[in-house]
């Protein structure tokens, strides 16, 4: 088990968000977090970060390297005074990591930023930033990947590249937790889906099954 | 966390007590305490003075209780307490400082010296009154747990050393002033006064402080209910909301 | 953690170095401050050794805030302070490394303030080199430590400037007698009786710093809005 939540709540001061939600995420799994706007999915994906802790309940993730975590929140953790290529080398360097500059330029091509590599990140859309921020987490070989609407500001092609990674990711063995707002077009891709409603979880099964809901619902 | 807010009985019962101690102490002090032979009259402050100064230090020590408490627990009651201590604290200790200058200003006519520990008990006012500005701060009410009890903490280590650093200070005028008034030899009915007023001053401390600490709980229940008509953090089913927080 | 401290604080000196203006405001209030306070003397009045201390080390105060906002305020565009917060390393080590890039740039700072404080407030430095060297890195230790721990309260931009000095100067109202008093002593060249005292005072308190940064910066920098 990758990633393991039991019975996890978080409150705003005396306001609960959501309680009792219990979920699991195996290796090479993808699972879609879905729910209205405000329900809280944001703030359980940065509990599974471990960025905020749980008021009650435990989240708990067992990654073989510490700090294989990818997480894409709603900012990109972009230095806009550094270019592309000192963004990810402070990163790779803070992470411990030893990378060689061909290898941080062939990680900018898997993006399609090379041929912005020297740019300062600060000139870049929100769609380029986007990019680089994901590169910064192929960087660390991520085992487990939360995503909260990755796809924020990217282009068509940006975004099947990035479709592609994240299934490229999951075939090698990473678990993931995916934040979309396009549910109908990520929905086939993912194994399970959760629905975070009224401030708790919904739903929790597999993906095929919660579009076979919505599917009943909408007829 | 969802601890009911019924505190409302508590304030009662300390002010009553407070209030007839008050003017039985302030009796003391005009008939049974006598006049002090070389101050006079402006010596019967210092029946003031001490016990705002002794609890207003007593309201900063709990505050550093009760921020290592909240940081152990992670319980807003503690939280919420340290603010009502901070907030007393900080009262008592501004009118410590105002009534001993006035006493200052008559007996050694200077409204202000450096002593150690006028200027600790000003240092301590200045950080008491930036911990309650800091809370004020547009937080998560969790941050600002966290933020204002490692301030609290940091606050009273560093008080020793404001104290130390202030009586390496050269001192001009006036070194060992306040000793004067409090040195061994009080007479007895003076210390009587002076323990009466104490006490007095005690439950007007515990009123005070119930109903700060009862105005910031209550505070945090009006939060949680504003919340719920924000888009951000409320999600779409605001009766659904409405019903947990009456849990 | 202390390899990923260190890179901390190479990228905060490149990024402060390079945007500029958070630093050429910092040692501009400073000699300002130094400029301003050299009114203050009357006419064929002289500026005792004293009052050049406590100003170049108000000087030094408010360019500290400055410094440690703006440190802060770097992790801030692009919420850059959560990847710091997911590193694999202690939270620690970004509270060391600011304090280590903030104890740089406040020493680049006094080696301006310096030289301003003989001109502006008219001084002839007669202590000695050691002593003075001394003083400065043992009073810049503490005030890196505590405008680390505290620059912390600027996340989210929630603090600004005047926040953070009203917080911290009181705090660092120890730190600040002392190197008053023997900052006098190192201009004057007199010696100070109670040097070894002053010393030791500045000793604990950057103990204290030290191990308040260690232990409570956690609290004060984390994921929360």
């Amino acid at each position: 088990m990758l990633l393991r939540l039991d019975k996890v709540a978080k409150f705003y001061g005396r306001k609960i968000i959501f309680k009792g939600v219990s979920l699991e995420l195996e290796a090479g799994r993808i699972l879609l977090l879905c729910g209205a706007n405000g329900a809280g999915k944001s703030t359980l994906l940065k509990i599974m970060a471990g960025l905020i802790r749980p008021d009650a309940g435990r989240a708990a993730h067992t990654l073989t390297t510490n700090g294989r975590l990818g997480y894409m929140g709603h900012q990109t953790f972009i230095y806009p005074a550094m270019n592309a290529l000192e963004n990810l080398r402070f990163w790779a360097g803070m992470h411990g990591l030893e990378y060689r500059a061909s290898d941080l330029a062939a990680l900018l091509q898997r993006v399609n930023l090379l041929p912005f590599a020297a740019e300062k990140a600060g000139a870049f859309s929100r769609g380029m930033a986007q990019r680089l921020n994901l590169a910064r987490i192929l960087l660390l070989e991520p085992e487990l990947l939360l995503l909260d609407e990755p796809a924020t500001g990217m282009d068509a092609p940006s975004r099947a590249m990035l479709e592609a990674e994240i299934i490229a990711a999951a075939a090698r063995g990473a678990g993931i937790v995916w934040i979309s707002h396009s549910l109908e077009a990520d929905l086939p891709r993912a194994h399970q889906a959760a629905l975070l409603e009224g401030g708790r979880l919904a739903f929790l099964g597999s993906a095929t099954d919660y579009a076979r809901l919505l599917t009943g619902a909408g007829a | 966390m969802q601890r009911r807010v019924s505190y409302i009985y508590a304030a009662p019962v300390p002010a009553l007590l407070g209030g007839l101690l008050m003017a039985a102490s302030q009796l003391m002090i005009v008939l049974v305490a006598p006049v002090e032979e070389r101050m006079g009259l402006i010596q019967k402050i210092f029946y003031l003075h001490l016990p705002l100064a002794w609890w207003g230090l007593f309201s900063f020590f709990m505050v550093f209780v009760c921020s290592l408490l909240y940081l152990l627990r992670r319980d807003f009651f503690w939280d919420a307490l340290s603010e009502a201590a901070a907030a007393c604290g900080l009262l008592l200790a501004v009118l410590a400082l105002a009534t001993g200058s006035i006493w200052a200003r008559i007996s050694w006519n200077t409204w202000w010296t450096w002593d150690p520990r006028l200027t600790t008990t000003l240092v301590l006012c200045f950080i008491y009154a930036g911990f309650l500005l800091i809370r004020r701060m547009d937080m998560t009410p969790e941050r600002r747990g966290g933020v204002s009890a490692a301030l609290g903490i940091i606050a009273f280590l560093d008080v020793p050393l404001v104290f130390f650093s202030a009586r390496l200070w050269p001192q001009t005028i006036h070194p060992q002033v306040v000793t004067q008034g409090q040195g061994g030899g009080l007479d007895p009915s003076m210390r009587l006064t002076l323990i009466c007023c104490l006490i007095s001053f005690g439950f007007l401390w515990a009123a005070l402080l119930t109903l700060r600490f009862r105005l910031g709980r209550l505070e945090e229940v009006l939060n949680a209910r504003l919340l719920v008509q924000e888009p951000e953090t409320a999600g779409n089913h605001p009766q659904n909301n409405e019903e947990k927080n009456n849990g | 953690m202390i390899r990923a401290a260190l890179l901390m604080a190479r990228k905060d000196l490149l990024l402060l170095c390079a945007r500029g203006a958070g630093l050429a405001q910092a040692l501009l209030l400073g000699l300002l401050l130094l400029f301003i306070f050299s009114l203050a003397r009357g006419i064929a009045e002289e500026f005792s050794a004293q009052a050049a201390s406590a100003v170049f080390w108000m000087a030094t105060l408010f360019c500290q805030v400055l410094i440690f906002n703006a440190l802060y305020a770097l992790e801030e565009d692009n919420g850059q302070r959560q990847a710091l917060l997911m590193l694999p390393v202690p939270e620690q080590s970004i509270w060391a490394g600011k304090g280590l890039a903030g104890m740089v740039i406040l020493l680049a700072a006094q080696g301006v303030f310096i030289p301003a404080t003989v001109v502006f407030l008219d001084q002839d430095i007669q202590g000695g080199l050691l002593g003075g060297l001394r003083l400065i890195l043992t009073a810049d230790l503490g005030l890196a430590a505590a405008g680390s721990l505290l620059g912390a309260l600027a996340q989210g931009r929630a603090a600004r400037e005047s926040l953070l000095s009203v917080i911290i100067f009181p705090l660092l109202l120890p730190l600040l007698l002392a190197a008053i008093r023997l900052g006098a002593e190192a201009i004057s060249g007199a010696g100070l009786e109670e040097a070894e005292n002053w010393f030791r005072l500045l000793l604990v308190f950057d103990g204290l710093f030290l191990a308040a940064g260690l232990a409570l910066f956690g609290f004060i920098y984390n994921a929360q809005e």
